[in-house]
């Protein structure tokens, strides 16, 4: 099980295997796609604030990276008519320069490349909503690497889901989705469209919508980060023995535009708890540790940061822990 | 061009499904036959029909001599075994909707398990842009481009699908040319803009355990079928509905018109509905 982390350039490879990163993901967008499609963000997130600068910079990364995979985004949920055939000779143009993998959501897309082979550098973006084992086994068939599983699922749903020979990555850390992202047909280019989701919500009692809106800021890691200085936000630490045991083969911390202050922090946390978990600790052992480095034990309670609160069980989760 | 029906319950049959659609645009809409009945859901798990509803569905469908065609949405491993269950059972009592689909894993399963049982690809495969905020914005159709979705026409051809769906998106192609034997199906006169596991509905009828953290896991305990409502909201020019777990919109005039060309049938829905 590896720990894969964001990366904005190539400078901040070193301090993230340094905290504890052993694959890295980011994206890149050719100059040719920025005139024929600027309107669309070609991985999720705008050039100028989450994406390596150049070509250039990404091989400086892959040098860098010193033999740990490095993975592209190419996660878009769709692209626009004419736009494929561009993708897959950049696709094959960075596999070629040694990027280890391809992530990808669009369907359209992702046959695309298995028809040119690339298939097997192909990992599912968790934008393709591969929910459950006969998907998995669909992808699988279709000579997919690695699956990638969306964010709102149970521990028990991510086990039901995995299939032999097929390499699953489940979310780790930071930044949450009040819709399901696959299932999100807007576009954060426009602007956040969900946090003003609930304002207005006929037959909903108040205090219901108070508790959407303390979920929603929790997703948001909570406006802030601990004093010191790490984020707090959705976290899936104290799940990774069962994680572990389940064979799960990645686990992403995410945020490709966030600081390296942040990705820092964010990897080094999740490092911790993983060497505890390959040494055997339980989920309470791993909670007690993460707060003490981390602090705000605070929204340790009740599971609100929770990626996996089933980790808990019912009743023990309903306790204050702090 | 024909006609579908989505409906809340299995009542009455419309006469004519246009008039479930806002006057404003009713009119562009061409004469047609009405030719199917749509039940189940789209976009959420806990709403798959049991067999007394399906078979219910699929009594009005067949009483109307039309197609009976069941909805389902992208499902968990237990959905999937629900979703097989659902579709051995109906067989077994001689029924055989179609079952359109809007997870691969329910395509392989029909593949594998119900070859024989007609399949169309769900509006919920198509992941284009359908943003309310940008509903006015020219349509990226306009350019004339039809290769959008061309790879997925294929998979679908050779998956032995009868059939593509999609609501109108805000680039227009997804339904190609017509060149090949895939139904092209539009949805109105809703567009679902957002979709999640986590529901307002969902959340209020845990009776004061809204942790909604922990409420994605958990089992719905209340029916939302009946409670689509209209939100408006300020950043918004135009209204939201808010069915469940899913948030519409009304098709604009110029959506509509910009899809038509490409469908050979249109299922109205009664309203919006998960």
């Amino acid at each position: 099980m590896k720990l894969l982390a964001p990366l904005k350039d190539s400078s901040e490879v070193e301090p993230l295997l340094a905290a504890g990163a052993e694959e890295f993901y980011c994206g890149l967008t050719p100059a040719t796609w920025q005139k024929r499609f600027n309107q669309n963000w070609i991985n999720r997130r705008a050039q100028g604030s989450a994406g390596v600068a150049d070509l250039a910079d990404l091989q400086q990364i892959l040098a860098r990276a010193a033999g740990h995979p490095v993975y592209l985004t190419l996660n878009a949920p769709f692209y626009p008519a004419g736009a494929l055939e561009m993708l897959v000779e950049f696709s094959a143009a960075l596999l070629e320069e040694g990027v280890a993998g391809l992530i990808v959501a669009d369907l359209d897309l992702l046959l695309a490349l298995v028809e040119a082979g690339m298939g097997p550098r192909i990992h599912l973006s968790s934008l393709a909503t591969c929910t459950n084992s006969g998907a998995a086994a669909f992808f699988q068939e279709l000579g997919v690497s690695r699956i990638i599983l969306p964010r709102h699922m149970t521990l028990d749903e991510i086990e039901a889901s995995l299939v032999p020979g097929l390499e699953s990555e489940v979310f780790l850390l930071n930044d949450g989705c009040v819709f399901e992202e696959g299932l999100c047909a807007t576009t954060h280019a426009a602007g956040v469209f969900c946090l003003n989701d609930g304002e207005e919500a006929q037959g909903i009692s108040g205090q219901t919508l108070e508790g959407y809106e303390f979920w929603k800021w929790t997703l948001n890691h909570c406006g802030c980060k601990t004093s010191r200085g790490y984020p707090v936000g959705p976290c899936g630490l104290c799940a990774l023995p069962r994680l572990l045991r389940a064979g799960v083969s990645s686990l992403t911390v995410v945020g490709r535009e966030a600081s390296l202050t942040r990705k820092v922090a964010s990897v080094g946390l999740a490092a911790m708890a993983l060497q505890l978990a390959r040494a055997g600790a339980a989920p309470e052992e791993i909670r007690t540790a993460v707060i003490e480095l981390r602090g705000g034990a605070s929204l340790c309670q009740d599971a609100h940061l929770c990626y996996y609160p089933d980790v808990w069980p019912e009743q023990e989760s309903e306790e204050a822990i702090c | 061009m024909e006609y579908a029906v989505r409906l809340l319950n299995p009542g009455l049959l419309p006469e004519d499904p246009r008039r479930l659609c806002p006057v404003k645009w009713r009119k562009l809409l061409p004469d047609g036959p009405l030719t199917a009945v749509y039940f189940g859901s789209e976009f959420c798990q806990e709403l798959i029909p049991d067999l007394k509803e399906a078979e219910e569905f699929c009594t009005l469908a067949k009483d109307a001599g039309l197609e009976a065609v069941l909805l389902t949405p992208v499902v968990r491993s237990d959905g999937l075994c629900q979703v097989q269950e659902l579709v051995t059972e109906l067989e077994s009592r001689g029924w055989s909707p179609t079952i359109v689909f809007n997870d691969l894993g329910v395509l392989r399963m029909l593949r594998n398990e119900h070859p024989e049982v007609k399949r169309q690809a769900g509006r919920l495969l198509n992941r284009a842009l359908r943003d309310p905020r940008l509903a006015e914005q020219p349509l990226e159709s306009q350019t004339g481009e039809t290769a959008r979705g061309e790879q997925i026409r294929a998979l679908l051809q050779r998956f032995g699908v009868a059939g593509l769906e999609t609501d109108p998106d805000l680039e227009g192609s997804y339904l190609g040319d017509g060149t090949t034997d895939l139904q092209r199906v539009l949805h109105l006169p809703y567009i679902f803009a957002t979709s999640g596991r986590n529901c307002l509905f969902k959340a209020e009828a845990q009776k004061g355990n809204q942790n909604f953290a922990k409420n994605l896991g958990r089992t719905c305990q209340v029916s939302c079928r009946q409670r689509g409502y209209s939100v408006e909201r300020s950043d918004l020019e135009r209204p939201l509905w808010r069915a469940g777990n899913t948030l519409f919109y009304e098709a604009t005039q110029a959506l509509v018109e910009a899809h038509l060309g490409r469908a050979d049938r249109i299922v109205i829905h009664e309203s919006p509905m998960s």
